[in-house]
């Protein structure tokens, strides 16, 4: 039954994504073209470009000649997302934050030269992530791929396309510690292992020797689980998993009231952590609540009762919200889309703002060139720079990628050997049933 | 805690799968196919539920913790599955002339199409009914028991309901010629049963029951498209161990799945609940198979017989 049920979305899912692909190459190729004029046009009267058209046109020196040849031609790189499938809201917000990075990157120009990215539907499967990475690094053959926002889509397309080959990849939304062991992927959004470092961290601090933890039945919650058990030092007198959409939880309330733990850990999603948030207040058990990024949503705050959830503590991934580039992303994300961005816009708005200042700092435009500068543009050891216009500046026209040390929206990033940003945590509390925010703390 | 809790939650769980297994067993018995969309009914007249809910209001006063509202919306829900069910075999079941297994498969298709018109409604987030959660009974609380009123509500109402079915099938006339239909259609048309109209009854208090049944289980739980469902297997489950086709069969085997699924714990921590054991003696198996020693367990049953506990005696 179960394939059935994915079957019939799948083929309306595959049928619509060629459509809009069809339509989308045709508006490409019509884009481009257009995009070529103007670019020409603007370089012919930004008097400070003028040295790149004349080199273009001075057909005496070789190696610069052949830049020429591609003139005003974008830059392109390629973006595997979840366009459709069950990961679509991160998908959503993907693409609104990759909109602002490209308005923003395009608006400085990457050395006279605009930045262009082709955007495939992953469908929030591995599968069709695949394929849609191989359509990338293939045809299109960008030598940067960012990609993708599931744990799981994002390793398949690492192992299956991007390992042999020297092209970039880097995650925008995956957290599964696994990927931790994969130092040629790297990831924008931090890594499950300092979430569950933290949480252990927060319980300890509330004064919890022992934790009760439940946590759904697949790669993620196992993963962010084991990673909790390995940093907790107390007890853990209860620690079991339970399969997604079930009609009843009360066997895994009861379990975990029994084994007399005060702190309870919920890593699971949210309609399952509903039900056992009213589970337990209908069986009178309480509890100290403590939940992964997961288990956070208005539709829980919406279908549980006053009260029930009060004091419950939540750790989620954050960009850096108390920094000025950050405040300044998230007022024009409010003026464009209506609404106030998440986390994972930002992630991607600094996965295309990355990509582009490599491209910029790289000696050419090759996947073996951009290896090596997309790490050190956001290290250390450059002048700090929180915007791409000021990366810009500070790397001028023939400046190297330790000169900058980009600080996104999203946080410092400063990749680590395992392919890991250094990312914010922010620290929920529910307070007379709303999520208050607490503080953040840097994860590394 | 004590093994009484367990029971009680048990018996709550049960009183939903019973519902949904009663309708689904009923209409194999006289339709004579499995209907994949059962379970959709159930989330079809859960929406219903919650649609008239949202429109008439609570009405004053409450019985159990259930203002009168919300027995005006499971009535509601209960008529608008019967319905569906009623059009759908109308439309559907009775023209496509293709026997049991090709109508296995179309009410396969049935089903993705109720819970996509549902998700096309409402989305494809969970929902309330927004009725407040209560607290445990206070008075059953020293005997290790926590059930809330309305969970008191879902089981008298599902033996009310279990209770005037058993009215209807063995003391009134529709009863006993749905009995003579399931028994033997052939026989039952020569005798002057007009099956037509049996076929349409059946459909009326299978799906009706599931409605019920879908309306206390986002009561229970909470409404999502995927609710009915996500069940359906636990509940096919029942009416398997109980004997396909027989009516008291699938009440039986819903008690019996429905105390299995929640009473997994007790496997586990065996030894810490019978006497003459140690403690730590118990069957290493973590809740989240619940369903899987369940059906583990219908196998077992099916082997000894055949038929199913009830499969024997028709109807």
């Amino acid at each position: 039954m179960a394939s059935n049920d994915k079957r019939v979305p799948n083929r309306r899912d595959v049928l619509r994504v060629a459509g809009i692909g069809g339509v989308g190459l045709l508006a490409g190729c019509v884009t481009s073209t257009d995009d070529t004029e103007t670019e020409t046009d603007a370089n012919g009267g930004d008097g400070g470009d003028g040295g790149d058209g004349s080199d273009g046109g001075d057909g005496g020196d070789g190696g610069d000649g052949g830049d020429g040849g591609d003139g005003g031609d974008p830059y392109q790189i390629g973006m595997v997302d979840s366009l459709t499938g069950s990961l679509s809201a991160f998908g959503e917000r993907n693409q609104r934050g990759v909109e602002l990075a490209l308005a923003d990157v395009n608006d400085a120009g990457i050395g006279g030269r605009e930045l262009d990215i082709v955007i495939e539907d992953s469908q929030s499967e591995s599968q069709s992530g695949v394929s849609a990475a191989q359509k990338l690094v293939n045809q299109d053959e960008v030598p940067f791929v960012i990609g993708a926002v599931g744990s799981g889509v994002s390793l398949a397309i690492y192992q299956s396309v991007v390992e042999s080959t020297d092209v970039v990849q880097l995650s925008q939304n995956s957290t599964s510690p696994d990927l931790s062991n994969y130092p040629g992927l790297l990831r924008m959004s931090p890594t499950g292992r300092v979430q569950s470092g933290a949480l252990a961290q927060i319980i300890a601090d509330d004064g919890y020797d022992s934790v009760a933890v439940t946590y759904i039945n697949n790669d993620y919650g196992q993963g962010i689980t084991d990673a909790f058990v390995d940093a907790w030092d107390g007890d853990v007198a209860y620690n079991q998993s339970h399969d997604q959409g079930q009609s009843s939880y009360s066997s895994v309330v009861s379990g975990m009231a029994n084994s007399d733990a005060d702190a309870w850990l919920f890593i699971t999603y949210q309609p399952e952590f509903a039900t056992m948030a009213q589970e337990a207040y209908s069986s009178g058990y309480d509890a100290q609540f403590y939940g992964a990024d997961s288990a956070k949503g208005p539709n829980i705050i919406e279908n549980t009762p006053e009260g029930s959830l009060d004091g419950m503590k939540i750790v989620a991934p954050s960009a850096a919200i108390d920094q000025d580039n950050y405040q300044q992303f998230a007022s024009r994300f409010e003026d464009e889309f209506g609404n106030v961005p998440t986390a994972w816009s930002a992630y991607a708005y600094d996965c295309v703002v990355t990509a582009a200042l490599s491209i910029h700092a790289a000696d050419e435009f090759t996947a073996s060139a951009l290896q090596d500068t997309v790490r050190e543009v956001t290290r250390p050891e450059g002048e700090t720079v929180t915007t791409y216009a000021d990366a810009v500046e500070v790397l001028g026209d023939d400046g190297s990628a330790s000169d900058v040390d980009y600080d996104g929206v999203s946080g410092p990033i400063d990749f680590d050997e395992n392919g890991d940003p250094v990312g914010f945590l922010q620290i929920f509390e529910v307070q007379d049933h709303e999520y208050v925010s607490t503080g953040t703390i840097a994860a590394e | 805690m004590s093994v009484l809790e367990f029971v009680a939650n048990g018996l709550v769980f049960s009183s939903i799968i019973v519902l949904a297994s009663i309708g689904l067993s009923l209409v194999y018995s006289i339709a004579d196919f499995a209907n994949f969309a059962h379970g959709d009914t159930m989330t079809v007249g859960a929406y219903a539920a919650l649609v008239t809910f949202g429109t008439v209001g609570t009405l004053g006063g409450t019985v159990l913790g259930l203002p009168y509202g919300f027995f005006v919306a499971l009535l509601a829900g209960t008529l608008v599955a019967a319905l569906v069910a009623v059009i759908t075999h109308k439309v559907i079941y009775e023209p496509v002339d293709i026997g049991s297994i090709g109508l296995l498969i179309t009410s396969i298709g049935v089903a993705f199409v109720y819970r996509s018109v549902i998700r096309m409604g409402f989305g494809a987030d969970f929902t309330e009914f927004g009725i407040q959660v209560l607290r445990p009974i206070e008075a059953l609380l020293p005997y290790g028991v926590r059930v809330t009123e309305h969970d008191v509500a879902i089981v008298v109402s599902a033996v009310v309901l279990v209770a005037a079915l058993h009215v209807v099938l063995q003391y009134t006339d529709l009863g006993r010629k749905m009995r003579a239909t399931a028994d033997n259609p052939d026989l039952a048309r020569v005798s002057g049963i007009r099956t037509n109209r049996i076929e349409i009854w059946t459909w009326i208090i299978g799906a009706g029951l599931a409605g019920a049944g879908g309306g206390f289980l986002g009561l229970f739980n909470q409404l999502s498209p995927r609710m009915g469902f996500d069940i359906l297997l636990v509940v096919f489950a029942a009416v398997i161990l109980g004997g396909i086709g027989s009516v008291y069969g699938a009440m039986l085997g819903g008690v019996l799945i429905g105390m299995i699924n929640q009473m997994m714990p007790l496997i586990s921590n065996f030894g810490q609940y019978a006497p003459l054991v140690p403690n730590e003696w118990g069957i290493p198996i973590g809740i989240e198979y619940a369903n899987a020693v369940a059906f583990v367990i219908m196998v077992v049953v099916l082997l000894a017989r055949p038929n199913g506990i009830m499969g024997e005696s028709a109807t």
